[in-house]
């Protein structure tokens, strides 16, 4: 039997027979018209019945709940429950596509990579997390806007219309000034586009570096082999000159290389520093001794110009003693470099607070409060002319940084312009080594001021 | 934006709105530029700016006869007439905010020429700076999504810059008073500032205008804008 036939007797069954029956019912008993008024009053309300069910029907569907399907019997509720049946099952498959979905948009918004796909108009379709970072468009609030009224940077515009598989577009973001974000538009089907965006900003910043590295390098030697050459070119010409000349032209060029010599030792130290991440070989450091010796340097730099104090008060020190070495003299001709005639420099190494403290203090020019966290970068100079006559390399504090850095050491630099200036070496507990204390103690407890 | 029936007024109506938050972008460009160019000193970067100037003037001459041509063509109402007159309106404060640019850039570049730094450059001109072209960007991305909400913070955030603009003027007087030698060089520095505050202030018309195209209520000399200057 097919569906509309067994609905039909169904029907039947439970309408029109009932109702018939009634009818012959009534007419038998009270008469034909009697049957006819009962036949009418019946379908009546049979009617009306159904009409109470189709509303129930129009009054579930408008939110479908499937625990309370309206409670009927016979034909409609049938209907009823087929319908719960095939609601429940869709619910069951939207609520799955709904999940993939999540966890695909999720996915997408972890991905660090600004994405934005855009129709045919250029008008914002979809967007991950990190556009709103990077070029500030946000869903919902942003899809359908035109792309270029929201980037609007100059150019873009030009670039989004241009050929596909041209070179990025880089746009210096507005949100976030020092950032720089590189644009690829990305054909995306048929019409859409995909506008991926990246952040390139420490790749700008490490490439600024190298080129400015490179420039410094070839600056800081081009000028002495300027000189240099420069006088090669008078020795060829024998007759214009007179043997003092001569000897005196010799000694600058000399001068010369030997500053060339140590820019290069400089260099070369720095980038094996940057090669290794450790020390080759450590060893526990009587600082006594590595002070003395430092003194020693000092006085010899110092040639009796500057009064010089030296104090040893802390333990011993674990690390590399020819790298800690070149640290601090690095620090302390940095001090006698930079402190004119009849001032004062105080080396100390002591124990404060649990951490080892090596310290130079000078009473020379002292540095301003804007220079002093660049101080470490390479050729970085607070006064250009002044400290290359003293003969820096511009590569000192560098090095120094890096070293201690592989001792897990911080360097602390307290200065005023003025003032005199304080760089502190800050050895971490674990690196100490007491049992050489002792010594160091006695030896360093009377302090001797090496002054004239 | 609403549906008309011909899709080319449509099209026509964005593309009057794109041109012009393009010519928006050109200039927050420009006012970043001229700022920083004044901390910097960087020549390179002045010239830039007041070459650009050219490019903007061209701008709006273009977007004004476009929206000339489509009042006379497509006879706009309603929101679309207040879109099209606002941004004929909005071309001028553009073009102004060009203007102040250019004129900060060759101040920058006089007082570089001039050699002589008594007064150092000042780091509030700088940060007055940057918070001028920031409301300038607020007033441009409100005009891109119509947001009357953003529209509203910008015309708010124009009293931090009076606030500063005064603040820049007290200390450059303290400096004139302490040695005259130093007043022609204050005189500049004062003369980019005021160009500064000139920018915060058609940031808020801009502003006032996207308001008026959403709601169509002008709030232009009302409460809300009491606070600002009058026009210099």
């Amino acid at each position: 039997m097919t569906v509309a036939g067994r609905w039909c007797t169904r029907i039947v069954l439970t309408g029109v027979l009932p109702v018939v029956g009634l009818a012959l019912l009534v007419a038998a008993i009270c008469g034909v018209t009697w049957g006819w008024a009962a036949v009418a009053i019946g379908f009546m309300l049979v009617v009306m019945l159904q009409t109470r069910r189709l509303a129930l029907l129009a009054a579930w569907i408008d939110g479908p709940q499937p625990a309370d399907v309206p409670d009927s019997g016979g034909a409609w509720g049938e209907v009823f429950r087929k319908l719960s049946r095939k609601l429940r099952l869709d619910a069951r498959a939207l609520a799955e596509v709904e999940s993939s979905l999540r966890s695909f948009s999720e996915a997408m918004d972890a991905v660090p990579d600004g994405l934005v796909v855009l129709t045919e108009q250029h008008q914002v379709e979809w967007a991950n997390r990190a556009a709103g970072e990077h070029l500030g468009i946000r869903l919902p609030r942003d899809r359908g806007a035109i792309i270029q009224q929201l980037v609007r940077a100059p150019g873009f515009a030009e670039y989004l219309s241009g050929a596909a598989g041209q070179s990025p577009f880089f746009l210096q973001s507005a949100a976030a000034r020092s950032r720089v974000y590189s644009l690829r538009a990305v054909p995306l089907g048929e019409r859409n586009t995909l506008l991926v965006s990246l952040d390139v900003t420490d790749a700008r910043r490490v490439e600024a570096m190298r080129s400015t590295f490179v420039a410094n390098v070839s600056h800081e030697l081009r000028t002495p082999l300027t000189v240099v050459s420069g006088f090669l070119e008078h020795f060829g010409d024998e007759s214009a000159m007179s043997p003092e000349q001569r000897q005196q032209y010799a000694r600058l060029m000399s001068e010369q290389t030997r500053r060339m010599l140590s820019l290069v030792d400089d260099l070369l130290t720095l980038s094996r520093l940057e090669a290794e991440d450790a020390p080759a070989s450590e060893e526990d450091i009587d600082m006594a001794d590595l002070l003395a010796q430092l003194r020693a340097e000092a006085e010899s730099l110092s040639a009796g110009r500057h009064r010089l104090e030296v104090s040893c008060k802390g333990p011993g020190l674990r690390g590399n003693r020819n790298e800690l070495h070149s640290a601090f003299g690095n620090l302390v001709s940095n001090a006698i470099r930079y402190t004119p005639a009849g001032g004062e420099i105080r080396i100390r190494w002591k124990l404060r607070a649990g951490v080892g403290v090596f310290s130079v203090r000078d009473s020379g020019v002292g540095i301003a409060a804007e220079h002093i966290p660049r101080l470490t970068e390479r050729f970085y100079r607070v006064d250009r002319g002044r400290s290359r006559d003293t003969g820096g390399t511009g590569l000192g504090l560098a090095i120094v940084k890096h070293i201690l850095l592989r001792h897990q050491a911080a360097l602390v630099i307290d200065s005023q312009p003025g003032a005199g200036s304080n760089f502190r070496a800050e050895f971490p507990v674990w690196r100490l080594r007491p049992q050489l204390s002792t010594a160091a103690q006695a030896d360093g407890e009377a302090e001797v001021p090496a002054g004239r | 934006m609403s549906d008309h029936l011909s899709k080319q007024f449509d099209l026509e109506l964005e593309n009057i709105r794109t041109r012009i938050l393009q010519m928006g972008g050109l200039v927050e460009r420009q006012v970043l530029a001229a700022v920083d160019a004044f901390s910097s000193g960087n020549l390179d970067e002045m010239q830039q700016v007041i070459g650009s100037d050219r490019e903007v003037d061209a701008l709006e001459v273009g977007i004004d006869e476009d929206c000339t041509l489509l009042i006379a063509r497509r006879q706009p109402t309603a929101r679309d007439l207040r879109l099209v007159m606002a941004i004929s309106r909005i071309v001028t404060d553009l073009e102004r905010v060009g203007d102040k640019a250019s004129k900060i850039a060759r101040m920058s570049q006089k007082l570089h020429q001039l050699g002589s730094q008594r007064i150092p450059r000042l780091s509030d001109v700088h940060h007055c700076g940057r918070l001028a072209s920031d409301m300038l960007q607020g007033s441009l991305d409100s005009l891109a999504r119509m947001d009357v909400d953003a529209a509203r913070q910008v015309i708010g955030a124009d009293k931090a810059i009076d606030a500063a603009f005064n603040a820049i003027l007290r200390q450059l007087i303290t400096y004139m008073m302490e040695d005259p030698r130093t007043i022609s060089e204050a005189l500049d520095i004062i003369w980019i500032a005021k160009a500064i505050e000139r920018v915060g202030d058609h940031a808020t018309n801009i502003a006032e205008n996207v308001i008026y195209i959403v709601s169509g209520i002008d709030i232009r000399h009302s409460a809300v804008a009491a606070s600002k200057t009058d026009e210099a």
